[in-house]
């Protein structure tokens, strides 16, 4: 009886909170899986510290210095810049996949997007944002 | 949809212009071209003669209501860029980019006047923020351009997460992004069917989304950002902030809670234990208290217009609890009304070079035409009868006490639009009862003190005839 009331009750029961428990019960071995790992490990590793161990290691090359040195604003111009048009390439991966039936209309559209990125890129140039030596 | 797609192109022919244009004057000259045929255009569309027919999916829908906002938005940036031209070449290097700038903003609040979906209201929102980031922080040299900038930029990214949090919860509660459903049987589709279910979850996105669009409005508890944002950035991108894009906020938020109170009954809500109308009893109450008592206290009248401008969302909101016609009507009004109003009192602001009380005292004598436009303008604000600014707060009155049940709220109002007269006349009794010099940072020229009157006289002659306005909705 019980249990064909949950059955008619299916599709609906996606809207109840009590259908995210097995996220929630997700989350918490999550969180506690982690916890107890470092916890653990923290306590049962040996622990031998020396000056080497503890020293900061770069590839083998002795560090020199600080890394928070102010650098050249134009990195970030060029790495903003990077970021604009690597979002582009990412917007064609699902209309690669859908190539074949969103047609010519497809075609036109994302004839759209290149078109109104190559627009900025001009702007971009015109501007001089790319140019390195002032 | 004219207006949406219009608005984008010309802000990026803005941003080609300036990139070709070695012309620095002919960047306002080109904008006003732009702004004037967006305002025809989508006066066209308002009157069924929409140019573009692209399919939107029910993403968006094109009432009279939002498209008659769009015509009264488009109307006030011309008015703005027309009365504030010299101060954005002044900015600045990048004048093209601001143009554009304004133009993508413009195209954000169109899409909040028409949006459907909510999906489409967070992307009318960041569309409508980011730009104003940027121009909020316009000033590079300047460091509280630069700190207001930041600020902005930060809690204004925190209050979208709030608000995309809260879309996302009202999607696991009814399943559907969608505020109407058009053009299907709402009964056999299962998430329509959901849709007039209430559920806690449905509940708490909605409180979330609240939380996010009074931020938007600068709403109290949400208001802290507004006073320093609104004093850092510079004075001309203040008074589009504050008016233009503070309404295209307004629009988003009566469209959602208009079309929701329709979905569903009061009695619904009663079941989940949520009174809408006594929550944003409580948020106007708050606002109208920290808005009013904080402005009296200010010496600089820059700050004391930023709190001023949380009063007047606080009047505003009043639409929020009514949601009748009438408010919806009070709402064009207190639009135009505040817009008008401030970008008036912004305008001959940033002319002067002491922004605090005594930078005015003795206005009346140096600058007569000025004060009087001045002293009109902050009449409007304050709801003295024959201004516009009256009209606006009646109907806004007038509608919560149509809704019944909320007289103490339209008292409290009332309470507070006395005590908001108390420091709007400040400004002009030291304008006319103080001796002094004004001293200006810019020359005024006639076209600007021309403009100043016509702004004046608009503010008088809609006081008197406030129907004029409200026939264009309907005919």
């Amino acid at each position: 009886m019980l249990s064909s009331h949950i059955m008619a009750a299916a599709p609906v029961a996606a809207q109840h909170a009590s259908s995210y428990l097995p996220i929630a019960l997700q989350i918490v071995f999550a969180i506690g899986f982690v916890a107890l790992m470092i916890f653990v490990s923290a306590l049962l590793g040996p622990k031998r510290k020396t000056n080497d161990k503890l020293a900061n290691f770069t590839s083998g090359i002795t560090t020199h210095g600080n890394a928070r040195q102010p650098m050249a604003i134009k990195y970030f111009l060029i790495a903003i810049l990077f970021v604009l048009f690597d979002v582009e390439v990412i917007f064609f991966y699902p209309y690669a996949v859908n190539f074949k039936s969103l047609s010519w209309t497809g075609f036109y559209e994302i004839l759209l997007f290149v078109g109104l990125f190559l627009i900025g890129f001009v702007y971009i140039i015109k501007k001089r944002a790319l140019k390195w030596e002032d | 949809m004219n207006a949406i797609i219009l608005s984008a192109i010309f802000g990026i022919v803005m941003m080609l212009s300036s990139a070709f244009v070695k012309n620095t004057k002919a960047y306002k000259s080109i904008a006003l071209v732009g702004l004037i045929l967006l305002l025809l255009a989508n006066i066209c569309e308002t009157y069924s003669h929409a140019w573009l027919n692209i399919p939107t999916f029910d993403m968006l829908e094109f009432s009279r209501f939002g498209l008659y906002f769009n015509t009264l938005a488009i109307a006030c940036t011309i008015l703005f860029s027309a009365f504030s031209q010299r101060e954005i070449e002044r900015v600045g290097r990048y004048i093209g980019e601001y143009f554009a700038l304004i133009f993508f903003v413009l195209c954000g609040i169109f899409i909040l006047s028409s949006y459907n979906n909510l999906l489409m209201l967070f992307i009318g929102i960041e569309i409508m923020s980011i730009p104003l980031y940027i121009l909020t922080g316009a000033r590079k040299e300047n460091l509280k351009s630069n700190e207001a900038s930041l600020k902005y930029f930060l809690m204004g990214s925190f209050s979208t997460g709030i608000l995309l949090m809260g879309i996302a919860l009202v999607y696991g509660g009814t399943g559907d992004f969608a505020l109407v459903h058009h053009g299907q049987d709402i009964s056999t589709s299962i998430a329509g069917a959901m849709n007039k279910r209430m559920s806690f979850l449905d509940v708490a996105g909605m409180i979330l989304i609240l939380t996010g669009m009074c931020f938007k409005v600068s709403a109290a508890p949400f208001h802290f950002w507004a006073p320093d944002i609104y004093d850092g950035s510079p004075s001309v991108f203040t008074s589009f902030m504050a008016t233009i894009v503070k309404a295209g906020a307004f629009i988003a938020f009566i469209r959602l809670f208009a079309i929701r109170e329709e979905e569903t009954t009061i009695l619904e809500n009663a079941i989940i234990g949520v009174d809408w109308k006594m929550l944003f009893s409580i948020i106007i109450v708050a606002t109208l208290l920290f808005g009013n008592i904080t402005a009296i206290f200010q010496q600089s009248v820059k700050r004391m217009l930023a709190y001023s401008s949380i009063a007047q969302a606080g009047f505003m909101l009043f639409s929020l609890l009514s949601l009748n016609d009438t408010a919806k009507e009070g709402l064009l009004l207190y639009v135009v009304a505040y817009s008008v109003a401030t970008i008036g009192l912004f305008g001959i602001l940033a002319k002067m070079k002491d922004y605090t009380l005594a930078g005015y005292n003795g206005m009346a004598k140096s600058h007569p035409t000025l004060a009087f436009a001045n002293a009109i303008f902050l009449l409007s604000l304050s709801g003295i009868p024959l201004t516009i600014g009256f009209f606006a707060k009646y109907y806004m009155l007038m509608a919560v006490i149509q809704t019944g049940g909320y007289m103490w709220v339209a008292i409290v109002g009332v309470i507070f639009a006395v005590i908001s007269v108390f420091y709007y006349f400040r400004v002009i009794w030291s304008m006319y009862f103080k001796e002094g010099t004004v001293e200006l940072k810019y020359p005024v020229t006639k076209g600007f003190k021309i403009l100043a009157v016509v702004m004046a006289l608009i503010i008088i002659l809609l006081g008197a005839f406030p129907q004029v306005i409200l026939n264009f909705l309907y005919f």
